[in-house]
């Protein structure tokens, strides 16, 4: 739908006269004549002003009262004022009244120095107050949750904490309790409030009253440092600021990008920084020696791993996940391709998708934005759970519903967190591509019984679909997981694409979300068995993708595994599959931060990971948008740039050295992809840059034929039957190690339960909470608690994935039961768990 | 008895809450004639009343039904039946006897503000007027007056009761409908007025209960006929609710622009034998109290304006000689912060501390500068709130300092005075 495009109107503040777009609020308005208005409840992130704290109140010729700046609207010719006699008297009262109940205890307080009450009683009050009655008292503090402590003291009452919880994440989990004077924020019943962007409100709080649990006490305002970057725990790479002391991050706070996070961030984005600086964090190379890895110096570890590849050679492979920046991907590519002579290396968990298939989804033509999930007439939840897969973006898509009417269908195996807020569809377990050509066919008027059969659907649930996109207008944006692209599923969503005719329509279009926080990036510095750097024809002959590289290392025809940030264990589907071909591997080079269960059982050598706070280079958002990483901190212990590495190794094995700093790889990287060519660090400053919007995206090949003459084969169903469930897995937001090794958030790292149907609850006799063991096809068992779940569709199960026990990649196969549990029970957890179960400890130990 | 009642007119005949007797003295006649006649001339009789709104604000009532735009979305009606002002207690009893009046006004409204779902939010604590209600409600449905196809013809409008929960605020046209929308009861940012956007972010007409039950008569009479009452700028009968230190407290229709006196004394037979009367509220506790000197202003709403108060809700509250004043700033001080609903500073804040220094002041803790104090949070409190509570409560406590400072400070001194002893 269309963006409003406001007039520019000329209104007179304080005797300047400015030119304001029209309707802007007078707050915001203000400050473009540099004049500043105080505020507290006013957040135009927040959605509507209320009015509330009137701190704003300013005088407007022409109207009798006082009126609040944050609500009103600017006018053409409107003369305002914000210092006269009338206004500094309601200014000085309300900071008095605000502060007869304050506690005043700002050398005691983190907000001290930072502090919006601070601020505006010194820039806008009286300077004394008249108040003698004792004070209100409220225990303090409390845990509002494990993460925020509440100082009810401290609370002026703003309701940005509310408004949030009711307006942005929509939890609903914060009220203002009792009324008046007595009035205190709280949860229903005093329960934690404990959500996924529940961290949010730490910032939003204008004064102490809500402070960071794992921040307090740390440090003033005066002694720490920000440091612009990004986090790259997932795909959604929001803009953050690290608040930096003694080289240490203490805390994460956004850094509002419109285009990318709107100023917000996800829990774990907010606390998982406190992962940077545990001690079970890997910070200095290590090589396995006598079946222990143990630490080395850097030249023995260069060197052992150096002449490790010049054995393999051509029958090296290498995976690259997680946050691994453009420029590490490009340099694996080249250590693989121009310096082993090997093809084999990939980005994603599972099977390849064709380079051609690559090349039309990353169309620029096809390529929606952030910003367009908000402004469309309709968005498309296709097969993925955007709080848990890239968590942003659900605050952006509950944003365009909720402010802009936008039209959402979920269409996903699993219940979403936003089927409340559209429409759903639900389908089996990985059928996703199968969706997708039903609903392209039900698009095109044809028949879609088949398809949707194969989907684990009907071909009315379908057509309801279509016809609910095809009535909402022709801005279509689909968030797609990546995932559905297996088994040749791009067909699928490119005849979706099509029949939508997103590529017709600015606005309209398609957003995948990788498995990898830099999935896109990875793909296009060429990390991909079948394309080289811009996704263009590989230099040499089609490698293996990552199911085909553990089936080589299990046969002996590769015999090195080179892992950029990946854990085969902890991450890909078939563990045991990848525990045999680790086995068989001779050689195994890690980049990693922590000793997972791959990386401590199989590594032979290990390189430190940098944090995202130490990283230097580029990653890519997954709507195109190159963002810069800038490092905050320095290296903890003896971790050294990964860039750097890749290119030793490379330099060690022969090939020219031409890479000697980040800024250098950063330059080699623009000039390998055509897509980047000619941006630079600078260009990409603060806010990045959408290479689909650049001149240059022209480079991106075209697909190279026309499509395969022959239509995408629906992959038959899989039947559920007696107590076989087919399984669908998810990975939860708060899975990782970073997750598990940050004390603040290691109460979230998910334990595995079973999501089943309450009808398949009541079939298999399984009540909601019971431990079970999940046993698949080969009788390999884990162990899992039921959780019973309305809106599971009867027959299908879910289970957890990138889990530190019982994870969901034990299990192969589509179907599972759940069985008793066998005796003797399990065996001991898994040691790779970061944390002890008594996370306390830990927390002490860091603190 | 002034000599022109109309609201009143018939509301001692026994059984007028059923629809039979209603009926029978000429009830829903109005509602028939209105529903023949195109919303714009019903609207335009009310215009030509000049009917001011009598829940408090005196709005003209015919104008605001006017601001409802026009258009194909869901438009609602509201009557505010949450009289919760102190000292007020007229649409009581026009619930309790006269409920079908209420619900021929609403109709009548409705279809002038081409609205088709109306309510009655109803304050909690007025249980048996709900009963009643209820049943009127149910005999209106019965015989076809509301639902769809009023009396067979295209004009349908539902209509709902529903019972508050006991908040003053509620009483406020924004809070009531969040509180109605199933909201906690908090007074909204205004602009959008409700008219615009209201209930369900619809535009919806807003009236008190004394203002939609006039509406038959208005109709029965026309409106240049219904204007001839009162005074100019004051048209009609107000139902006035006088309490407090008089012989016979009750509720009065008068004309408007009836003296005062003729109001607290005549009707209402003045204070006990041997009192005289310190100072009265004319609307309600919310208005600047008024003293002796004032009884002759004529009961009006630019008369009581000039005076330096207000008309409110018509309820007339004196007290005598023989009541402390800081027990009256102190008991409706106490009303104000307990009802504030804590969204805006000012209000949450003022209420509270004006409590605390009215309380030091009884306790014999308080020096005369903590006079000025408080008048000047009083200042700061006027017109600086969300809603008009914080003025509620800043109005005549204001207007009681300025009046009774003499009396305040002695009350001070001879505290001081006792406890030096």
């Amino acid at each position: 739908m269309p963006r409003p495009t406001p007039n520019t109107i000329t209104l007179s503040i304080d005797g300047r006269e400015i030119q304001a777009p029209e309707n802007a609020m007078l707050a915001d308005a203000a400050k473009l004549a540099d004049v500043e208005i105080p505020v507290f409840c006013y957040e135009p992130k927040l959605g509507q002003p209320v009015g509330a704290c009137r701190m704003c109140l300013v005088e407007i010729e022409g109207i009798p009262k006082l009126q609040t700046a944050c609500s009103t609207a600017v006018k053409d010719g409107m003369i305002v004022h914000t210092q006269s006699e009338r206004a500094r008297v309601a200014q000085q009262a309300v900071v008095e009244f605000l502060l007869i109940n304050h506690p005043l205890d700002c050398p005691v307080c983190d907000k001290g120095g930072e502090c919006p009450l601070q601020d505006i009683t010194f820039g806008w009050g009286g300077g004394q107050s008249r108040f003698i009655e004792p004070k209100r008292h409220f225990r303090k503090p409390l845990e509002l949750s494990p993460l925020i402590a509440i100082d009810r003291e401290r609370c002026i009452l703003c309701y940005r904490c509310v408004r949030f919880a009711q307006e942005i994440s929509e939890d609903y989990q914060l009220i203002l309790l009792e009324r008046g004077a007595h009035s205190f924020v709280g949860t229903f019943d005093g329960h934690p409030y404990v959500a996924p962007f529940s961290g949010n409100i730490i910032e939003l709080c204008p004064v102490g009253a809500l402070t960071s649990r794992a921040y307090r006490f740390r440090a003033r305002p005066w002694e720490i440092e920000g440091a612009g970057t990004l986090c790259t725990l997932c795909p959604a790479q929001c803009n953050v600021t690290l608040t930096v002391r003694d080289e240490r991050v203490l805390r994460v706070l956004a850094r509002q990008h419109d285009e990318v996070d709107d100023g917000w961030l996800c829990d774990k984005g907010r606390f998982a920084y406190q992962a940077v600086h545990v001690d079970e964090r890997i910070t200095a190379p290590m090589i396995r020696d006598g079946g222990e890895l143990r630490e080395v110096s850097w030249e023995r570890a260069l060197s052992e791993a150096s002449s490790a590849l010049r054995r393999a050679g051509a029958r090296t492979a290498a995976l690259a996940g997680a946050g691994a920046s453009n420029e590490e991907g490009l340099l694996l590519g080249r250590l693989l391709r121009d310096t082993l002579g090997s093809p084999h290396l990939d980005s994603r968990p599972t099977g390849a998708v064709s380079l051609d298939d690559w090349r039309a989804l990353s169309a620029p033509a096809l390529s929606a934005t952030v910003a367009d999930l908000e402004f469309a007439h309709a968005v498309l939840v296709l097969d993925c759970e955007p709080v848990d897969d890239a968590p942003i973006l659900e605050l952006r898509i509950r944003k365009g519903v909720r402010r802009r009417h936008v039209k959402l269908a979920v269409a996903t195996a699993r219940p979403s967190a936003l089927d409340p807020s559209g429409s759903h569809l639900r389908f089996a377990p990985g059928r996703g591509a199968e969706l997708a050509s039903a609903l392209a066919a039900a698009l095109r008027g044809e028949d879609a019984q088949a398809a949707a059969q194969a989907a684990g659907t009907t071909a009315e649930e379908v057509a309801a679909l279509a016809s609910m996109l095809r009535e909402a207008g022709e801005e279509v944006v689909v968030l797609y997981g990546e995932r559905l692209l297996d088994d040749d599923g791009g067909q699928a969503l490119l005849e979706l694409a099509d029949a939508l005719a997103l590529a017709t329509h600015g606005g309209a279009g398609l957003i995948g979300i990788p498995d990898a926080a830099n999935g896109r990036g990875l793909r296009e510095a060429g990390v991909l068995p079948n394309g080289g750097p811009g996704l263009r024809e590989a230099p040499l002959e089609s490698g293996r993708a990552t199911p085909a590289i553990a089936e080589g290392l299990r046969n002996g025809e590769l015999v090195a595994l080179y892992l950029l940030s990946v854990d085969p264990l902890r991450e890909l589907p078939d563990r045991a599959g990848w525990d045999v071909a680790l086995e068989h591997a001779s050689t195994v080079i890690a980049h990693a931060a922590f000793l997972t269960d791959g990386i401590r059982e199989h590594a032979t050598v290990v390189f430190p990971a940098e944090a995202a706070a130490e990283k230097e280079g580029t990653v890519t958002h997954p709507d195109g948008r190159v963002q810069r990483l800038r490092p905050a901190i320095a290296r903890q212990g003896a971790v050294r740039a990964e860039w750097s590495i890749l290119a030793e190794l490379a330099a060690r094995l022969g090939a020219p050295a031409d890479v000697l700093s980040g800024a250098a790889a950063s330059t080699q990287l623009f000039e390998a992809v055509p897509m980047y060519a000619g941006l630079t660090l600078e260009e990409l400053g603060g806010g990045g840059v959408r290479w689909p919007e650049r001149e240059q995206a022209g480079a991106l090949p075209a697909p190279s034929a026309v499509n395969p003459a022959e239509p995408r084969k629906p992959r038959a169903l899989a039947k559920a039957r007696g107590g076989k469930l087919i399984a669908g897995s998810y990975r939860s937001i708060w899975a990782g190690p970073e997750v598990a090794a940050s004390p603040a958030l290691a109460f979230l790292h998910p334990h595995q339960r079973v999501e089943i149907s309450p009808a398949d609850a009541h079939r298999l006799g399984l009540a909601d909470g019971v431990e079970m063991a999940v046993a698949d096809a080969t009788g390999t068992q884990i162990r899992a608690r039921v959780a019973v779940r309305d809106g599971i569709p009867a027959g299908s199960a879910f289970l957890q994935r990138a889990i530190a026990t019982d994870s969901a990649e034990r299990l192969r196969g589509e179907t599972i039961e759940i069985v008793a549990i066998a005796d003797p029970p399990r065996a001991p957890p898994d040691a790779d768990r970061a944390v002890p179960a008594d996370s306390d400890s830990v927390a002490e130990a860091v603190a | 008895m002034s000599p022109t009642t109309i609201l009143l007119a018939d509301i001692d005949e026994p059984g007028l809450a059923t629809l039979e007797v209603y009926e029978r003295r000429g009830g829903y006649q109005a509602m028939r004639k209105a529903l023949a006649m195109e919303p714009a001339a019903v609207v335009a009789e009310l215009d030509a009343s000049g009917l001011r709104g009598r829940g408090g604000a005196g709005f003209p009532a015919g104008r605001k039904a006017a601001f409802l735009p026009q258009g194909d979305m869901d438009r609602y009606l509201v009557c505010n039946a949450d009289e919760s002002e102190p000292g007020t207690f007229k649409d009581r009893e026009l619930l309790q006897k006269s409920p079908h009046m209420l619900i021929e006004g609403i109709v009548i409204a409705a279809h002038g503000a081409r609205v088709n779902h109306a309510f009655i939010y109803i304050r909690g604590e007025y249980e048996a007027q709900a009963r009643i209600l209820d049943a009127a409600l149910a005999e209106a449905a019965a015989a076809g007056y509301i639902g769809e196809h009023i009396l067979g013809g295209d004009f349908s409008c539902s209509l709902v009761l529903h019972r508050g929960a006991g908040a003053y605020i509620c009483g406020e046209e924004t809070g009531l409908l969040d509180s109605l929308e199933g909201k906690r009861g908090n007074p909204r940012l205004k602009p959008p007025f409700p008219a615009i956007q209201g209930l369900y972010q619809g535009p919806t007409l807003i009236n008190n209960v004394e203002t939609l039950s006039t509406m038959p008569h208005i109709i029965r009479m026309g409106g240049a006929e219904y204007a001839k009452l009162g005074v100019s700028g004051s048209a009609g009968t107000k139902i006035v609710s006088v309490s407090g230190h008089v012989q016979r407290p009750g509720n009065y229709e008068i004309e408007l622009g009836t003296p005062s006196r003729e109001i607290i004394f005549g009707l209402a037979g003045g204070p006990p034998e041997g009192r005289t009367v310190k100072l009265w509220f004319p609307g309600g506790s919310s208005s600047p109290v008024l003293t002796a000197a004032d009884l002759d202003v004529p009961y009006d709403f630019d008369s009581l304006a000039k005076a330096g108060t207000m008309l409110g809700s018509g309820a007339i509250i004196v007290v005598d000689d023989s009541t402390p004043v800081l027990d009256v700033a102190l008991k409706l001080a106490k009303f104000y912060r307990h009802e504030s609903c804590g969204k805006c500073t000012p209000c949450r804040e003022g209420t509270n501390w004006t409590v605390r220094m009215l309380e030091r002041i009884a306790a014999g803790e308080a020096t005369p500068m903590d006079l000025d104090i408080m008048a000047s949070v009083q200042e700061h409190i006027i017109g600086n709130c969300l809603c008009v509570l914080g003025d509620a409560m800043a109005m005549p406590i204001s207007s009681m300092i300025v009046k009774f400072r003499e009396e305040l400070e002695s009350h001070m001194e001879s505290q001081q005075l006792a406890g030096a002893a």
